[in-house]
């Protein structure tokens, strides 16, 4: 990864998009790794007895792909202030779930680091929407010497 | 009165109450095995070196690690958990028998989480409302959770809306 300067970032400018195909054994280690035992993210006949194609992505792996997309553009030396996102639509394994982003605003604060903030969107091939996101990011500044 | 709106009323008397756990000791295996399930390989997750040459403690946990651990503890047995598999993740709210979703978080991050240190989290209702919606009536509760370590350093805020409908056929 390629460290990005806060004066390399201009308001419009769009990140780096990530695509990423979400499998079953996915989903099963992040319900293991997050100790939920919700039976919609593994058990795909109880998915489709509340009306679902297959099992359901989680809702905080929607979120770990959107920050996932901010930090790799951002690289290595960027700080990550916020983050939020909201979940919209549902996704399943097998999906194609791809993660854009465009920059909203930059800024230098009061203490001088550079603020680059970002809105996320991660949508499917047919381009339904799963779910919006912000991101804060604090990027180093090329005229300030560490 | 309807039993929904006893828990909104329930719920509502908790606002301002802050309610603190200890969640014991983070290990840096178990926020890689959160890593790897969500598909990262940043080697500051991983990599001690390598996080200290990005100015960090050691490895840390990926941001929303801490946000996401549905339980801490042993948790219940499977005989205690619900048809849909869920058990104790109301944190303390008395939301029993209602089904609950995520719908999305806010985080602000303040300092990281890394192996070895022992949590905090401090729990409380911003708010709830009653609504109505296609499938009938539901609460959202807005809870702001704070993590700490021990000695009260602040790692992160997470605040999200907790939507708690009755069980399917109730």
């Amino acid at each position: 990864m390629t460290s990005r300067n806060f004066e390399d970032v201009a308001v419009g400018m769009e990140l780096d998009p990530v695509t990423i195909r979400p499998t079953a054994t996915q989903l099963f280690r992040f319900s293991a790794a997050t100790w939920n035992a919700h039976r919609i993210h593994y058990d795909a006949r109880y998915a489709a007895s509340e009306g679902y194609p297959d099992v359901l992505v989680q809702s905080h792996l929607h979120g770990c792909f959107l920050l996932r997309t901010a930090l790799g553009w951002a690289g290595p030396a960027a700080r990550l202030r916020s983050f939020g996102w909201r979940n919209r639509g549902i996704a399943v394994p097998g999906d194609t779930l791809t993660c854009t982003g465009t920059v909203t605003a930059c800024r230098v604060d009061g203490s001088g680091a550079g603020i680059v903030e970002c809105a996320l969107e991660e949508r499917k091939d047919d381009g339904t929407l799963c779910a919006p996101g912000t991101a804060v990011l604090e990027l180093p500044r090329e005229d300030v010497r560490p | 009165m309807s039993a929904l709106d006893e828990v909104c009323e329930r719920v509502r008397k908790q606002v301002g109450t802050v309610v603190r756990d200890s969640l014991g000791r983070v290990s840096a295996t178990e926020f890689q095995r959160f890593a790897v399930a969500a598909g990262e390989t940043d080697p500051v997750y991983f990599d001690d070196a390598a996080a200290r040459a990005a100015g960090l403690p050691g490895a840390v946990a990926p941001p929303l690690f801490l946000s996401s651990v549905l339980g801490w503890g042993a948790g219940p047995s499977d005989g205690e958990l619900g048809a849909d598999g869920t058990g104790d993740e109301t944190a303390g709210l008395p939301l029993a028998g209602l089904r609950l979703m995520g719908a999305g978080q806010d985080l602000d991050f303040h300092n990281p989480v890394y192996d070895g240190v022992r949590v905090v989290r401090e729990t409380s209702v911003e708010d709830v409302a009653l609504k109505d919606g296609r499938s009938g009536p539901f609460l959202v509760i807005t809870r702001l959770r704070r993590f700490l370590d021990e000695s009260g350093t602040p790692l992160l805020s997470c605040r999200d809306n907790l939507i708690a409908r009755p069980e399917a056929g109730e």
